[in-house]
Order: C-alpha cells, then sequence, then structure tokens
C-alpha cells in the first residue's frame, strides 16, 4: 500500500465486496438498534430511571434494556443518578458542547 | 507489528501470565525470544479477573506492570492476534509457520485513541465483559490492553467508513489480508492457558438458558470497577441482588461431561467473588454449595475462615437442578448433606455455575507434544520433570498441563524458562562439538 496514494474509499470498496457486503442479519440488528436506542432515549427524557422502569415505558424486555442501558453508560450518552430501592436509576448525559 | 528477526532462541505460545512469565524470565538469561499470542491483546484470563486469592490484590495491577515489562523489553518481539499453524523439528531447533490475523489497522500507526470506536455504530457483545457489556465493530480490546492498537471485526462492520473518516492516524487500512510468517527458533515453550467447561454441560442447572446463571468469568467483570456494570447488578434487570448462590464442583470432578478431575481453583475463585459480594454490599447473602472445600494452597485455609467470618454461607450440599422464576429469580433443589440429605428448594437472584478448566488449546498435529486423556499437554516424568513434553526442546507452563492457580503457573513460567536454557545450552553445545 502507497501511504501518499491510498484512498480508503476505494479500499472500502473492495472490502466490502471481499466480505460479501453487509448481511441481512447486520442491516436487521441495526434497525433494531437504533430503535432500542431512541426508544430508551424518548423514555429517560422524562427523568431518571430504573430498568424496570424503562422496560415498563417501552415494552421490552428488562434484559434487553439492561444491556443497551450498560452500552449507553459505556458510551457516555448516559450515567448512573442514585437508587430507587435495589436498583439503580440512570439519566441521560448532557450532550457535549 | 515488530519488525521480525529471522531466528530466536525461543518462541513462547501464548501471553497470558505464564507465557508473560516465561517469557520475561528466558529473555532475562540473555535469550531472543519471540511471544506469539492469538488474540489481539496480551495478558491472557489474569487480566480480566477482578482480585487474585488470598491476597485480594487487584489483578489487572500484578499483570499490567507484566504486559508492560513484555512489551518493552529489547529481547522480547511480541506478535499479537498470530495463529500457531506448524512446527516442525528442524535442524537446529524448529521451523515456525505463524499466521497473522488483520486488524484492518496499522498498528505501527494507531495510537488507541479511540476516535474510532466513538465513531462505529454498530454495537456487539464484548467477549472482553463475557458478552453482558458492549463494544464496536472496530474497538481497543479494553482498557488495559497492551498494544493500545483497535482490531476491526469484519463479521459487524457495516462498511460506512466512519473509523476512517475520524482516524487522526490514517491508519484504518481495508486491504490488510492474513498475513503468514515463517521464522527459525531453538526451543519452544506453551502456554496456552485454559478455557472453562461450557455453561451448557450441566442441562440440569440451566446455564447459557437462564439470564441470571453466570459463569465465574463474568462475574469477576461484573465486579470489577471496570466491568460492563461498574457494581455487581444482574443481568435480567439491572437488580441489585439480595441472594447470590455458588454452585461448586459445576464442571469439575463429573465424569458424566468428561470432566473427572478436580479444577483446583474453583473453591478458592468462589471465596474471594463472594467476599468481594460483601465488600460491596454487606446485607447481600452469599451461599456457597459444595462437596467439600479444597483450600490447599499458602495462605487458602485462612481465606476460607475469613470468607465464613465475612458472612459468606458455605453450604454442604447437591444441587439437583435449578429451574427460573417468571421474574427470573433462580429455584435451587438442594440435598443438604449436612441436614440428613433433606431436600430443600431455595431461591436466589443470581447463580454463579463454579465450571471447571479444561485445556485453551489442543495441539493436534501443529507440534510435536502429545497430550493426555485430559486434553491437557502430557508430562511423562510429572514428578521430577514437571515442564516437559513428550517432545525435546518443547516445555509447557502453567495450566496447558493441567489446572493450577496463579502462583504455581508463574512458578512453572520460570522452570520452563529454566529448562529451555539448558536446553539452549546442550544443544548449541552439541553443535559446536560436532
Amino acid at each position: 500500500m502507497s501511504e501518499t496514494t491510498r484512498s480508503w474509499r476505494e479500499d472500502l470498496k473492495v472490502f466490502r465486496e471481499r466480505m460479501g457486503g453487509l448481511t441481512e442479519e447486520n442491516r436487521a440488528a441495526g434497525k433494531d438498534q437504533r430503535e432500542t436506542l431512541k426508544a430508551i432515549t424518548e423514555a429517560l427524557r422524562a427523568g431518571p430511571r430504573t430498568v424496570p422502569e424503562i422496560a415498563g415505558v417501552t415494552r421490552l424486555p428488562a434484559q434487553k434494556v439492561m444491556w443497551y442501558v450498560m452500552a449507553m453508560k459505556r458510551y457516555g450518552s448516559l450515567a448512573e443518578v442514585g437508587r430507587a430501592g435495589d436498583y439503580l436509576r440512570y439519566g441521560l448525559k448532557e450532550a457535549e458542547p | 507489528m515488530a519488525k521480525l528477526k529471522p531466528r530466536y532462541d525461543g518462541m513462547v505460545v501464548g501471553a497470558g501470565i505464564a507465557g508473560m512469565q516465561a517469557s520475561l524470565d528466558l529473555a532475562g538469561q540473555g535469550f531472543e525470544v519471540l511471544l506469539v499470542e492469538r488474540e489481539p491483546s496480551i495478558g491472557g484470563v489474569m487480566v480480566g479477573l477482578n482480585k487474585v486469592f488470598p491476597t485480594l490484590d487487584c489483578s489487572s495491577c500484578i499483570c499490567t506492570p507484566r504486559m508492560a515489562e513484555v512489551a518493552h523489553h529489547e529481547r522480547i518481539d511480541l506478535l499479537t492476534y498470530t495463529e500457531l499453524q506448524q512446527v516442525r523439528q528442524a535442524e537446529s531447533g524448529f521451523h515456525v509457520r505463524l499466521l497473522k490475523k488483520p486488524r484492518y489497522v496499522i498498528e505501527e500507526e494507531c495510537i488507541g485513541c479511540g476516535l474510532c470506536e466513538r465513531a462505529c455504530i454498530p454495537l456487539v457483545p464484548h467477549e472482553h465483559d463475557h458478552g453482558l457489556g458492549a463494544r464496536k465493530a472496530i474497538y481497543i480490546p479494553h482498557g488495559n490492553a497492551i498494544p493500545q492498537v483497535a482490531v476491526l471485526d469484519p463479521e459487524h462492520c457495516v462498511f460506512d467508513g466512519n473509523c476512517a473518516k475520524v482516524c487522526p492516524k490514517d491508519c484504518i487500512d481495508f486491504t490488510q489480508l492474513p498475513q503468514e510468517i515463517e521464522v527459525e527458533v531453538g526451543t519452544v515453550i506453551v502456554a496456552s492457558g485454559l478455557h472453562l467447561t461450557p455453561m451448557t454441560a450441566k442441562k440440569e442447572y440451566g446455564g447459557g438458558k437462564y439470564v441470571n446463571v453466570m459463569s465465574p468469568l463474568a462475574m469477576e467483570r461484573v465486579q470489577s470497577s471496570n466491568g460492563p456494570y461498574g457494581h455487581i447488578l444482574r443481568p435480567s434487570d439491572g437488580k441489585l441482588p439480595s441472594s447470590i448462590a455458588y454452585v461448586q464442583c459445576a464442571g469439575s470432578r463429573d465424569k458424566s461431561i468428561g470432566v473427572p478431575y478436580c479444577s483446583r481453583v474453583c473453591c478458592m475463585y468462589a471465596l474471594k467473588q463472594a467476599i468481594m459480594v460483601k465488600h460491596e454490599r454487606h446485607e447481600t447473602q452469599v451461599t456457597i454449595y459444595h462437596m467439600d472445600i479444597r483450600a490447599f494452597g499458602k495462605g487458602y485455609e485462612q481465606f476460607y475462615r475469613r470468607a465464613l467470618a465475612e458472612g459468606v454461607r458455605v453450604v454442604k450440599a447437591k444441587v439437583a437442578k435449578i429451574s427460573e422464576e417468571p421474574n427470573h429469580d433462580l429455584t435451587l433443589r438442594v440435598e443438604l448433606i449436612d441436614e440428613g440429605g433433606r431436600v430443600a428448594e431455595i431461591r436466589h437472584d443470581l447463580v454463579v455455575l463454579s465450571q471447571g478448566l479444561i485445556p485453551g488449546w489442543t495441539a493436534g498435529e501443529v507440534l510435536a507434544a502429545g497430550a493426555d486423556e485430559d486434553g491437557f499437554f502430557k508430562i511423562p516424568q510429572v514428578t521430577t520433570r514437571p515442564v516437559n513434553s513428550t517432545a525435546d526442546g518443547i516445555f509447557i507452563a502453567g495450566v496447558a498441563s493441567g489446572p493450577k492457580d496463579i502462583p504455581d503457573a508463574i512458578v512453572e513460567a520460570g522452570a520452563a524458562a529454566m529448562e529451555a536454557a539448558m536446553y539452549l545450552d546442550q544443544t548449541r553445545a552439541e553443535r559446536v562439538g560436532a
């Protein structure tokens, strides 16, 4: 690979073809991820909630909400905000300027 | 990737704690070492643990300085994300074929800034957190990873190029292919580590089926401050569990699953995790259901006593079955040995199956060292030469030859390095004399 002439966009096209393109499974997973993140974010706009509370509002399984809440925490879009009984509450973080 | 030499005095296979120690001990004697690791980071199982027993020292605080020492040692070259393909006896040692897997990132240029990971969209269950946490399709393996270099998982890539758009070093390289590497080495130390028995090995316990039945390595991550949750929570709904059960020998001392031996570390890691639960939230009840507690090492019996003193319940019982309640609580059907065999049904929020240790790698035809019936490397003279394999010039360290704890793995690594050094001196003397 030549460092000066390399175009990652062209390389990406070749890579995509070599890997067989975007699979139906990944396309569906992407759609589900977008919808789930949107639903959890909407549920938290009213204020911090526990995982079961988010699950109740969004009608998503609590296990799925748990996984996405932890993913959102890891990547900085929400944070722990105190406790409610045996559960922690999570709230949206302010977007960084 | 380090610029490789055509020949090394020794090659160490596996960069967990035993492999790293063997490399340091061999390089410390003046030999040139090639350390090969199949994962994108060195550190093995130990770097994912929360604490070590019986001292309760932070595991990564012990492991990461060794990782850094290995990475910066002038006589150790490191190959990560690389599989061993073939080791053949050659005229003066061994001819080795390796396959370096593509990271799709230029290793020498990546600065580990993580911008690619932040820009990447797909969320994927993170192997380092046993699926409980998320990573992206391109990711830094974990916070303590060495090298701190991103790796792209093409299976989950959505080909949007976001990683390349934000990379400040322009080091995303979609053209990378698997790379065959051939080197000559004088001797080989195998430190290929461990896997745990499958969660599904004992169907009656519901591992892999019930969300709150966990593996002990997943529990290590849950207990780690840098783990997926940051607290001890249960995966089904994030509840702070008020009652946790450990089921001992859930993958050892059991002919029915092909693991008749004792895995030696399960009693101690269960006691350690139980103590850590108590330290985080003392009101949580922790019960360890066991056949007998095996606390064989230095300070281990005292550690067991400490667990009892800190309120861990240790119950001699056989767990016949685990069933899941509608709210994902778990009911254990147990035979209480100390109560004349009374059968009871006891409910817990979370259950950890103390899985046993099995070999992390089976050599097959890749190299000449033979295996025992249990799958671990065979040691023909186990009492007098405990690190010598069935093949001349190939030495075994750590769990590759059988279950053992970290101190024993480190001792064996030192012994393997010494045997390898003696073998190198001997073969060199024979060549000079010939």
